[in-house]
């Protein structure tokens, strides 16, 4: 039984057991895609932990029957069963395999206590057709094998949230089937960071891709806290068509002294300067197509620019899920089966309109 | 004069400069804003055509613009019967050329040309190859026709005697000198006639692609849509492949690098070629490519003063003389064009690949091959009419204007151009007449040396003046093909304009809008060429702002960082040139020749069709 599994050594067939998350990222190392090295901790070490701890019939007693309309209902519960998994004790093999990995990652990148991201990756998130972004927690900057474990519990207890809960139940997913694995990832010291999709979420445009980037972390940009900047870029011709280019207020940066991260002005000068480069924004571009072709569907990618490394070593790809939105729509044709001949005489018959 | 929101002046009010004065004498009566026509003329848009006539319009370069009014209408209307298009007018104001594609017609004619269009145009679709080697053979025996009509330099003193024994000819010079004038007014105006023979559908069959290109690709950029649909073996690129090929060939034998390398004349360099075997090699190789190949307009075609390769030898002589030494510098001279067809395939099969039903997979394929079969026209036709056959009418012309001034009605060979082609006739009946009297009759001399000074001076300051872009009322549709494709018109292009109107604000304009034609982004000074013969004064490493391009100045584009133009569609000649060459262009923006001056330091995105203005000159 692997409790963590190295990024390299997962595919898509390891998602029962790493989530969605962390076996796309490994999915992403075999095909080429720039991502930042890390481990996934598996769905079993929770249940190991849960059933070891003796809370895994507990928990879904406290939230079975529940009204998902029934606010006050869903926090008690919650909280109730957050407590019990953030207040039991990891057995042994499992916090030895975390901080072996840890120490691993940070022999590997040479640095002393990296900062990892600690990140849900549920085994029902992500699928095509339920998109459950963001309802597992994160943790950013986390430094040192102990702080790595704690929070990996914490993302335990995140599958727990009142809105986790109300979610499953309104969808019909049994809780006992959804399992957590975490994922535990290098931090990108982020220059910029964001968003982009291999369609034009606008327009559905399977020929764009959009990027959306600002300074520092990119959970501005996924939070909606700034106005990124915007790109449209053309896939065949790799043109920027669009740019766009937003006062970017705030960052979020991580702050050494607080140990933690937060949002910090930007300096005035930098507000309206274009968070990439032209050439970052085509290799983004290349990465996308290449993530787009891997997956053969049309993709949600966060990506981060590295300060500390230059171009073109610093770009990284730190998720890829699929598209949902355009994705579901019935594939219809466009142009209706017509012939040249019918195009050309549609053509003439046209007239065009200035209102 | 009160400007109303949304509208032009109204082109029976429009006030001209006072120092253009006389100015409608120069031009036939149909060519004028009149009182007969008022009404209709007033509630037309006619927008200044600066694809065709950026400048000034000398009278007789009038001809080419009355020839295609006719020709691209009739087609249009009469011929392949484009159902709910009309054809596009044309009025001059101050000696700038302003055109009106003119409104649908009633729906009955709409139905009844539907009928006719499909019978005819689809027959033209699938007999392309064989219908365009008819056409060019036709074309070069027209264009040889004309460069056989005789025009005596002078009048002889006695007709001589063969002319009169044994078998008179009983007609002579004082007819010939007619007749020849006509033969070729009816040449320009037959070329003109075959110049649409296809373009029309060309241009159709482009708006067509562009639409499901668009419609499978909603963002598609108009330079995507161009590089899949562009050749690159077309005859426009023929000369530039001529001089490599010329280049090349000196390249090979050092003592006829050397001499081209240096900086003599164009004379004195083909007689020190003469003196080897080598460079009499290269001469006669010269000599092979130049007919029809160095035919070609040292502009657009249009003016007479633009001068061309034939005339000018010093312009691709100084081209040859840049190639030989980037050749012994060890640098490539030519574009790949069979990486050029290859990259244009692989543009096409990735789009291809993006489509996601069979169907829609179906209908880009047929579109696009319809597009294909067709639109090489569009490419070759340019060269042919607009390159070949109108160096030699310059040429031709150019024997009546010395016949004129050996005659003494004339100072200047040149000064011909400045009498539209009914005053030419009025002019060579003088000395028709005045030879046939006999001796020492008096001619009219000068009375058009006069005319011809006063109108050269009317033309000057109109070209120091900035004609509005337009006059009269937008439209609320445009349905004709040219309008849109070749000059660009479009809601927002007519929209800028509107604001381009009020010239004082042009200081505070930071950023222009055109089309993005031709990728990429290029930071540079700005070079502003009016006026076509300027070009000289272009800087390498320079930015080229100019009213409209041509291919022809395609040994430029290797030059210049990139290009902006004022006028210009999808498919506009700077478009395409751009394309090839690899050269950023932002092409229609309306207003570049008013906004941007000479020296400012522009950023120019062909990807995105934003001119910025970053630093203003001085």
């Amino acid at each position: 039984m692997d409790y963590i599994l190295d990024f390299e050594r997962l595919d898509k067939n390891s998602l029962p057991i790493v989530g969605g998350k962390n076996a796309s990222l490994g999915e992403m190392i075999k095909a080429d895609i720039r991502v930042p090295p890390g481990f996934a901790v598996t769905t079993d070490s929770y249940l190991l932990f849960i059933t070891d701890a003796g809370i895994k019939d507990k928990i879904i007693e406290i939230v079975s029957n529940l009204d998902p309309d029934d606010v006050a209902a869903l926090n008690k519960a919650s909280a109730e069963v957050q407590e019990l998994i953030k207040q039991r004790t990891i057995p042994e093999p499992v916090t030895k395999a975390i901080a072996d990995g840890y120490l691993q990652l940070c022999s590997k990148c040479a640095v002393e206590a990296i900062p990892v991201a600690v990140r849900s990756s549920a085994t029902a998130e992500d699928l095509p057709t339920a998109s459950f972004a963001g309802q597992q927690d994160t943790y950013l900057w986390i430094q040192g094998a102990d702080q790595v474990i704690t929070h990996v519990q914490g993302c335990w207890a995140s599958l727990y949230t009142p809105r986790a809960i109300a979610y499953r139940i309104k969808n019909n997913f049994p809780h006992e089937k959804v399992l957590i694995s975490v994922g535990v990832q290098k931090m990108v010291n982020a220059r910029a960071a964001g968003v982009m999709f291999t369609i034009n979420p606008t327009d559905g445009d399977i020929s764009k891709v959009v990027i959306e980037g600002s300074w520092g972390l990119g959970e501005t940009v996924v939070s909606g806290s700034v106005n990124p900047d915007k790109f449209v870029v053309d896939k065949v011709m790799l043109e920027i068509n669009e740019r766009t280019i937003s006062t970017k207020h705030i960052e979020c940066v991580y702050d050494l002294e607080k140990g933690e991260v937060v949002d910090a002005d930007v300096d005035q000068d930098m507000q309206c300067t274009c968070c990439l480069a032209d050439d970052e924004i085509k290799a983004l571009v290349r990465a996308a197509k290449n993530i787009e072709n891997h997956y053969g569907r049309p993709m949600d990618i966060e990506w981060a620019i590295d300060k500390d490394i230059s171009f073109p070593d610093n770009m990284f790809i730190v998720q890829a899920r699929p598209e949902t939105v355009w994705s579901q729509r019935k594939t219809e044709s466009v142009i209706g089966g017509k012939t040249g001949r019918q195009l050309l005489m549609d053509q003439a018959m046209k007239r065009i309109k200035i209102p | 004069m009160a400007e109303q929101p949304g509208r032009f002046p109204d082109p029976h009010e429009f006030e001209v400069p006072s120092e253009l004065e006389g100015w409608e004498e120069m031009y036939p009566t149909h060519h004028l804003f009149s009182e007969d026509r008022a009404e209709w003329e007033k509630a037309q848009f006619w927008y200044q055509d600066k694809i065709h006539a950026p400048e000034p319009m000398p009278p007789l370069d009038l001809i080419f613009q009355e020839a295609w009014q006719i020709s691209l209408s009739q087609y249009t209307t009469r011929v392949f019967c484009i159902p709910p298009a009309q054809g596009i007018a044309q009025r001059m104001m101050g000696c700038y050329m302003y055109i009106c594609a003119i409104a649908p017609p009633p729906e009955e004619i709409i139905g009844e040309k539907a009928g006719h269009f499909e019978k005819r145009v689809f027959y033209v679709f699938e007999h392309y190859d064989e219908l365009w080697d008819k056409w060019l053979t036709k074309f070069k025996a027209l264009g040889e026709e004309m460069a056989a009509v005789k025009v005596p330099a002078e009048l002889p003193k006695f007709v001589p005697d063969d002319e009169v024994l044994p078998a008179p000819t009983g007609v002579y010079d004082s007819y010939y000198l007619l007749e020849s004038f006509d033969k070729l007014v009816n040449q320009m105006f037959k070329g003109w006639q075959y110049h649409f023979e296809m373009l029309n559908l060309t241009y159709l069959a482009y708006l067509m692609f562009a639409d499901v290109s668009r419609k499978l690709f909603p963002g598609i950029s108009e330079s995507a849509i161009g590089k899949m649909v562009a050749g690159a073996y077309v005859s426009m690129f023929r000369p530039e492949e001529e001089l490599c090929r010329l280049s090349k060939l000196a390249a090979s034998a050092k003592e006829v690098s050397a001499i081209l390398k240096s900086d003599k004349s164009v004379d004195d360099k083909v007689a020190e070629l003469q003196n080897t075997d080598a460079g009499k090699n290269w001469l006669a190789e010269y000599e092979k490519a130049k007919d029809p190949w160095f035919y070609v307009s040292c502009g657009s075609g249009w003016f007479h003063y633009e001068g061309s390769w034939l005339t000018d030898q010093s312009i691709p002589y100084s081209y040859i003389k840049g190639y030989v030494e980037r050749l012994e510098n060890g640098e490539t001279i030519e574009r790949s064009l069979d990486v050029i067809e290859k990259q244009r395939d692989e543009v096409v099969a990735e789009y291809r690949k993006l489509i996601k039903t069979d169907e829609d997979r179906k209908a880009f394929d047929d579109a696009y091959n319809t597009v294909r079969t067709i639109y090489t026209y569009a490419e070759d036709h340019l060269f042919w009419v607009e390159h070949w056959f109108h160096t030699i009418w310059f040429d031709k012309i150019r024997e009546f204007g010395t016949l004129l001034v050996n005659n003494g009605m004339l100072n200047e060979v040149d000064d011909i151009f400045m009498f539209n082609r009914y005053e030419i006739p009025q002019l060579l009946t003088e000395v028709s007449t005045g030879w046939a009297l006999g001796v020492d009759i008096p001619m009219r001399g000068n009375f058009y040396k006069s005319k011809a000074a006063k109108r050269k001076k009317i033309l000057e300051a109109a070209g120091n003046w900035n004609p509005t872009p337009a006059l009269g009322v937008p439209p609320e549709e445009v349905a004709e093909p040219f309008t849109i494709m070749l000059w660009g018109i479009t809601t927002d292009k007519v929209k800028e304009w509107l604001k381009g109107v009020d010239a004082t604000a042009t200081e505070d304009v930071s950023e222009i809008k055109g089309f993005a034609s031709s990728a990429g982004i290029a930071e540079g000074p700005a070079r502003v060429l009016k006026r076509l013969k300027d070009i000289v004064a272009l800087q390498p490493g320079e930015i080229l702002v100019c009213p409209s391009t041509n291919p022809s100045w395609a040994p430029v584009f290797t030059k210049i960082k990139a290009t902006v133009t004022d006028i210009g569609g999808l498919t506009s000649h700077a478009a395409i040139v751009c394309r090839e060459y690899g050269v950023p262009s932002v092409t229609g923006t309306g207003v570049s020749t008013q906004v941007i001056k000479t020296g400012d330091i522009i950023k120019v995105d062909g990807d995105s069709g934003v001119v910025e203005i970053v630093k203003r000159a001085g």
